[in-house]
């Protein structure tokens, strides 16, 4: 999920029908610049080098859920291919391969189809960093609560709706402690509530978690573009 | 006997033919190395380690550029379905992933905000 409007110009995108690093590669209609869309970074052509800014997101959600938390939602829809869909992607999810190319992977530290929550983030020096949540971690509890270089993190994923959120583990300044109580609801050891699908604190709606954009993401291509991640083990 | 220079060349036992076929096979060895040095090299510039691979003519997956929403009673969506959700200004929109399979991106405006949505 990226932000269209960089350097003060408004760019629409389409698919180049290309790949890089086994990756989608989209293209901008103005320049026809081609863009890496893990990274939202342009690798070739006029914006070469140029990023886009990544935006907070649901990388993906039970329908049922996010229709609970967003009443008003509006939904995409197509007409003609409104009445059921059917994943067309589902051989290639099942099977281990990794891409198209044949190219191998070299980072054996989780299984090229291991999916994992993405997760980059700076420290107080600036420094950039990238860390793998394996969703198998997940498997026990829905939140895990981490701190990476001295940046606390509480990476929540439900195995129920799918659904996932990366936020600072921080309320007023202060690290905090939390833990689950139903479904997507945690608390805090101040006794405070929030929803970890929307980031509210319960009884105060203008008061959110900061939260960080997250990405479900196969291990072989989070590997590929970040080779320098780290891997959260409990 | 003495020999002149051009005598030496053409005399297969003379010790200067010996260095000068001796050059010549460095020359193309180092040729060689040349060549595969710079087709290295350029690949390397230009970003060719990871070679851009094009596997279909552009828009053969046409992405969304005017998408059209309904209301979420309106959806024919299972209720387990995966979707995308985004929200700004208290604006939302989901998108169901069977839905951008066929897409891959909807260029988008939520909340006021520009987005594209990308699958």
């Amino acid at each position: 999920m990226y932000s269209r409007e960089l350097d003060g110009k408004t760019y629409t995108f389409g698919v180049s029908g290309k790949l890089w690093r086994d990756a989608l590669l989209m293209y901008d209609h103005q320049t026809r610049s081609l863009w890496a869309h893990i990274t939202g970074e342009a690798i070739q052509g006029k914006l070469k080098g140029k990023k886009l800014t990544p935006l907070i997101s649901m990388p993906q959600i039970a329908w049922k859920t996010w229709m609970a938390n967003y009443p008003q939602t509006k939904v995409l829809s197509i007409k003609k291919l409104e009445s059921r869909e059917n994943d067309n992607y589902a051989d290639y999810h099942k099977s281990q391969r990794a891409g198209v190319s044949g190219t191998q992977y070299t980072d054996k530290r989780l299984l090229n189809k291991s999916l994992v929550i993405g997760v980059q983030f700076e420290d107080k020096n600036g420094k950039k960093h990238y860390r793998a949540y394996p969703l198998i971690q997940f498997a026990e509890t829905a939140i895990i609560q981490d701190t990476v270089n001295g940046v606390p993190l509480l990476i929540f994923h439900s195995k129920d709706s799918f659904a996932t959120a990366v936020y600072k583990r921080t309320v007023d300044g202060k690290v905090e402690n939390f833990e689950i109580k139903d479904d997507y609801l945690s608390q805090d050891s101040q006794g405070r509530q929030w929803n970890l699908i929307t980031g509210k604190a319960k009884q105060q709606d203008d008061v959110s978690l900061e939260r960080l954009t997250a990405l479900n993401i196969y291990w072989f291509a989070w590997a590929r573009f970040y080779p320098e991640t780290s891997i959260y083990k409990p | 006997m003495k020999y002149t220079m051009f005598e030496s060349l053409i005399n297969k036992n003379s010790p200067i033919v010996h260095i000068n076929m001796k050059i010549y096979h460095v020359l193309l060895i180092y040729i060689f190395l040349f060549m595969l040095f710079s087709i290295t090299f350029n690949a390397t510039a230009e970003n060719e380690i990871d070679p851009i691979r094009t596997l279909l003519p552009y828009d053969a997956i046409p992405a969304i550029t005017k998408p059209q929403f309904v209301s979420a009673t309106e959806a024919k969506l299972d209720i387990d379905a995966p979707v995308i959700g985004v929200t700004f200004n208290g604006e939302s929109h989901a998108y169901s992933l069977y839905l951008l399979n066929g897409h891959e991106i909807v260029n988008d405006v939520v909340g006021g905000k520009k987005i594209a949505t990308t699958w």
